[in-house]
């Protein structure tokens, strides 16, 4: 599928603001099934410094620095992109899930690498009550694919989706006792469940296309920012990406903008500004247009 | 009797009372070889050392608490009061053979964690090819992604290391652990060296030792050597967390010795990707001073709020940023946090050999990192057995050792993450003879902290370092010098060629807001506590005179003690109580000791920019208000006034020395608008009222005198003493330093000389306002009284304080104004909204 994808995050202060520095997870980066045509991030005011590098997991991170005074901030990124849905090796997803934990197969090729993902990060602590969930899915000799696909189900059927849930800082703890959330914390908990038995698997942040229900028109901007996780395969090096939140593997219609160890190394837009402001405004709106393909 | 003999025979006779839990058996004693003889250091001291007795010691020991507090040197402990740094007299001594072996270990170490660091933080080669577990970096808090894999290429990211040592029991040094993220210490070892060098004159002089100031100007030609485009003028700062930091003392004492500014977070910005420091008027102005190199006195997660921690308030927003671009410098590099980590140690011979091609010359102390199935399993049974020897630590955690009253419990939390956990052995260290009050000497286990500096091309370590004589039951921590002999007296100090000529060009830097802010209240606080003081003593000495009491001196004191209470309010009737209060009670506002406090705090804000000698002025006060508290007779109250004078005006006297900049003309700015409004609040305590006849006289003098105006007034009214007078001395008279009307024209120049000044700023013409009213007065109105009452006099006085404090706040608004606060964008209350935007 082709898309042409909008997120545009609005900041409104009540106040001048002099000074802002930021931070943006907000371009998609290409992978072997995602290619990106084209990708622009425009801020509003004009900053007075802007930088587009790596960060330590290979996502763009644009740098900015406005010094113009304001009241409303804009990141706007548009990006013209194609998705496939990923395909693994069958072979891979058919070993056992016991092999997916890096620490105990340091030997394996990728495993070095993967360690990073397979022990706690601040975002996804590693507490008892997820290991204890999670023991119930990861049966001795169970194949990883099987394992995984089993988390999705159990978490989409025993936690509720519910935004008045929780926060940005909501914990896995908190999660757990709720028993509801919305993606990032789905992500966490099921990052908890693997990571407390050893399993790498890392958080990725994106974009969702949502479909208008039957005979009614798609509204623009009514997507959203999304989050999900993809866990290590040992036998191809590759990592199988799945969605607690809709219960499926991530297809064509996930658009992959960057992964970390948790929500912490990929927030969309962060930042500090220098005010005497007491409230601001926040605005995120995310479109992605189905593109006529050419 | 000599110390060193008595100590000699206790350690080789076992059953004498030298016991430690450890057992002392095992200890290497640091001067006593097991056959009772000196060790080869102590003995080329011995004609020093050996007619030291008890006494002596004694006497050196109350010395060098003496020289502490003249000093101020303290040590803030987290979460408690700051604690006077402690000193053994007795140095530990090592000789040139024993210490030969440690520099070079120490130094090749250095390099080896330096290349680990950039291996870790670049290519990754020792996790790719399992030299090093993953896990030991990656799990690990102090492992900064931020500047990991991005091209941030920092040669060398370490560039001055601190290593704890001990010794095993066959006596060979072995390291304790590593300090990298901001290695403290470096300023006490100078301190202790400074104190110890003048207590003991004869041995310090007997001994070839290697003096340890040369190593400073090392310190500085590297840092200013770092900066990222090695420009000759490079600027360096040092960042503090602030006075209130544990090691705050050591930050400032560096500081200074080095000759770089101390900051705080605040009085950095970032702009443009560079460093700088922050301007007054910033962000309406735009920064000029850049900052090349950062010795960063900060851990990392602390020093950038945009990309590390974002509560922070210690950091610089965009620091990371800056770092990135090699827009400036940091010592150490944000990421050498990591090498803190006991995970590391089991795997340093491997890494010593492929990354240096050399064996690793400085053994660690036996430590097994948990990831290891076989290290785990090795340690385990020892664990379960509870065995005292073995102490765990989590790989990033504080230091430490984890309860072990439930050793099942303990295997078993190891075993849920075990890469997060190293356990290591204890080492058995060796003794020292340390000082115990009241009058003896014990054997205390000693560490040993060293230094480590890249200089030029290689690692150096500092020749000396800082002992710590470990708590032990109730005995707390003490430090001691480390002194290292020569091999040869001719031997250059630190092996370092004659103060290597440093040409540091760079101009005076802009003084930051918050300093200003400090030297601003220092300047009102000090002239606030002396003031008082000399109106103390005024009416002290005013009351000793009389020898029979009569009506007029209880009036006349009564007069004058209400003067006292306006300024601090009144809590005792009886007026000896009340004089005390008034000095010691540092709790009520307005106190000698209360301003004598807030005095002490705001110094400590800029201790970097005073001379040494101001923190005695805090030493006498202390030993002032010491001896009148045991002191029942009432003389005491004016003798120790007198010494508590004595001391401000000899803080008066170092300031005078300091450079003539922005921040030495707010100090005399505070002490200006000070002056003005004690001099109105007097008058108006003791004016306003008409009195008549003897009892005018006695206040009219005793006015004089808390003014120091007695010598002026009899030049200049040769005649009899009037009100008027007086009066027209205090208010009006432009040539009377104690005057009002002189106290703002003082105002007016020093302001003058900050950077923000334009003659027509806020404080500037409110400044004009009073001037002009103030010299539009008489002082026939002022003086002249209707029903007994100068309103005159009043209103004008109540008046001008109203104004002066008006301008104090102009002050602080445009001159010490950080800017606006520092908020994370998700901070404020924020409202989310979701969907479509119209």
């Amino acid at each position: 599928m082709k898309y042409l994808v909008s997120h545009r995050t609005v900041y409104e202060y009540s106040e001048d603001v002099r000074n802002s520095l930021g931070l943006a997870h907000v371009a998609p980066r290409p992978v072997a099934w995602q290619q990106i045509a084209s990708h622009d991030v425009t801020i509003d005011p004009e900053p007075n410094d802007v930088s587009h590098e790596r960060d330590a997991f290979g996502n763009v991170v644009t740098y900015f620095h406005v010094t113009a005074p304001h009241q409303r901030l804009v990141v706007d990124a548009r990006t013209d992109v194609t998705v496939d849905s990923p395909r693994y090796d069958d072979a891979a997803l058919a070993l056992p899930w016991e092999l997916s934990r890096p620490l105990h197969t340091p030997d394996t090729p990728g495993a070095w690498s993967a360690a990073e993902f397979a022990v706690a990060s601040p975002k996804a602590e590693h507490v008892a009550e997820a290991h204890t969930y999670a023991a119930a899915t990861l049966t001795p000799g169970r194949s990883i694919g099987e394992a995984a696909t089993d988390l999705m189900h159990r978490i989409k059927a025993d936690f509720d989706y519910d935004k008045t849930a929780t926060t940005v800082t909501s914990s896995v703890a908190e999660v757990l006792r709720t028993r509801a959330g919305v993606c990032q914390d789905f992500a966490h908990l099921a990052l908890a469940c693997l990571r407390s038995h050893g399993v790498a698997a890392r958080y990725v942040s994106g974009y969702l296309a949502t479909q208008p229900p039957p005979g009614r028109e798609r509204i623009v901007g009514a997507d959203a920012s999304h989050a999900w996780l993809a866990v290590w395969l040992p036998g191809s090096d590759e990592w199988l990406a799945i969605d607690p939140t809709n219960d499926q593997w991530a297809n064509d219609r996930y658009v992959t903008v960057a992964w970390g160890r948790d929500y912490g190394d990929v927030s969309p837009v962060k930042g500090i500004i220098f005010t005497t402001a007491k409230r601001s405004t926040l605005r995120v709106s995310v479109d992605v247009a189905p593109a006529p393909a050419s | 009797m000599s110390v060193l003999r008595d100590y000699a025979a206790a350690v080789t006779q076992p059953t004498l009372p030298f016991a430690s839990p450890r057992g002392s058996s095992a200890r290497f004693d640091e001067v006593i070889a097991p056959d009772g003889t000196l060790r080869p250091a102590w003995r080329a001291m011995a004609p020093g050392a050996l007619t030291l007795t008890i006494e002596d010691l004694s006497r050196l020991n109350r010395e060098v608490s003496m020289l502490l507090a003249d000093e101020g040197v303290t040590y803030n402990p987290a979460d408690a009061d700051p604690e006077p740094w402690r000193l053994d007299p007795v140095p530990l001594v090592l000789d040139s053979t024993a210490w030969a072996k440690l520099d070079v270990g120490l130094a090749q170490r250095a390099e080896l964690l330096n290349a680990l660091l950039v291996d870790v933080y670049g290519e990754r080669r020792m996790l790719r090819e399992g030299i090093l577990p993953p896990a030991t970096v990656l799990a690990h808090a102090g492992y900064i992604r931020a500047v990991a894999g991005t091209g941030a290429t920092d040669p060398h990211p370490l560039l001055f290391s601190a290593t704890d040592l001990g010794r095993d029991g066959d006596g060979e040094w072995r390291v304790i652990s590593d300090r990298v993220q901001a290695p403290s210490g470096l300023g006490y070892a100078m301190e202790n060296r400074r104190i110890v060098s003048q207590v003991v004159p004869e041995l310090f002089h007997g001994a070839a030792l290697h003096r340890i100031e040369p190593y400073f100007d090392a310190v500085r030609e590297a840092l200013v050597a770092a900066a990222p485009d090695a420009r000759p003028d490079a600027r360096v700062v040092v960042l503090s967390p602030g006075a209130l930091s544990e090691t705050a003392y050591d930050q400032a004492f560096l500081a200074g010795m080095l000759g770089f500014p101390l900051v705080q977070g605040a009085d950095l910005v970032v702009r443009d990707g560079k460093v700088w420091m922050k301007p007054a008027g910033w962000p309406e102005t735009t920064p000029r001073d850049r900052v090349d190199v950062i010795l960063r006195r900060v851990d990392a997660e602390w020093c950038d709020p945009l990309e590390l921690r974002g509560n922070s308030q210690l950091g610089v927003a965009g620091l990371t940023e800056a770092v990135r671009r090699g827009g400036v410098r940091l010592v150490n590099g944000l990421g050498a946090g990591v090498l803190e980590n006991p995970a590391l140690l089991p795997f340093l011979p491997a890494l010593c050999e492929r990354l240096l091609g050399e064996q690793l010359r400085l053994a660690s102390t036996p430590t097994w990192w948990c990831g290891d199935p076989d290290a785990l399993d090795q340690v385990t049974p020892r664990l379960l057995g509870a065995d005292p020897t073995l102490v765990v630590r989590t790989i990033d955690g504080p230091r430490t050792p984890l309860e072990a009253s439930d050793p099942a419990g303990l295997v078993d939390r190891i075993r849920q993450s075990p890469h997060r956990f190293a356990v290591q052995e204890l080492l058995p260290l060796s003794q020292a003879p340390t000082w115990r009050a009241p009058a003896s000497v014990d054997a205390r286990p000693v560490v040993l902290r060293t230094f480590t500096l890249r200089h030029q091309s290689t690692y150096r370590p500092l020749i000396g370092g800082l002992a710590t004589a470990v708590a032990d039951g109730t005995l707390p921590t003490a430090s001691k010098d480390v002194w290292v002999l020569k091999a040869d007296p001719a031997d250059l100090d630190q092996g370092l060629p004659d103060a290597t000529t440093v040409t540091v060009v760079q101009s005076v830097p802009e003084v930051a807001p918050r300093a200003l802010d400090d030297l601003f209240w220092s300047g009102r606080y000090a002239e606030r506590a002396e003031d008082l003081l000399r109106l103390v003593l005024a009416i002290r000495s005013d009351a000793d005179q009389l020898t029979a009491p009569g009506l007029t001196a209880a009036q006349s004191t009564q007069v004058l003690v209400g003067a006292v209470q306006r300024l601090c309010g009144t809590r005792w009737l009886d007026l000896d109580a009340e004089f005390r209060s008034v000095l010691l009670d540092g709790v009520r506002p307005g106190s000698v000791a209360h301003s004598l406090s807030r005095l002490r705090t705001t110094l400590e804000g800029v201790r970097d920019q005073l001379s040494a000698d101001t923190w005695r002025v805090f030493a006498a006060t202390d030993r002032a208000g010491s001896s009148l508290r045991i002191t029942p007779h009432a003389h005491g109250i004016g003798e120790s006034a007198g010494q508590m004078l004595t001391a401000l005006l000899a803080l008066q006297g170092t300031s005078a020395n300091m450079i003539r900049d922005a921040g030495w003309h707010m100090i005399e700015t505070g002490r200006a608008i000070e002056r003005a409004l004690q001099v109105g609040i007097l008058l108006r305590a003791t004016m306003v009222d008409r009195l008549v006849g003897e009892v005018e006289q006695e206040v009219l003098e005793a006015v004089l005198r808390a003014s120091e105006s007695v010598v002026t007034h009899r030049r200049r009214y040769r005649g009899g003493l009037y009100a008027s007078g007086v009066i027209d001395l205090l208010v009006r008279d432009a040539e009377n330093p104690r005057s009002l009307r002189f106290a703002v024209t003082r105002i007016r120049e020093h302001l003058a000389a900050q950077p923000l000044s334009t003659g027509s700023t806020r404080p500037e013409r409110l400044l004009d306002q009073l001037e002009a009213q103030l010299d539009e007065v008489q002082v026939a109105d002022l003086a002249m009284a209707i029903d007994d009452r100068r309103s005159m006099l009043h209103d004008t006085l109540t008046d001008a304080d109203a104004q002066l404090r008006e301008i104090a706040r102009a002050i602080e608004a445009l001159h010490f104004s950080a800017g606006p606060p520092l908020q994370t964008y998700a901070s404020l209350s924020l409202t989310e909204l979701t969907g479509a935007l119209s």
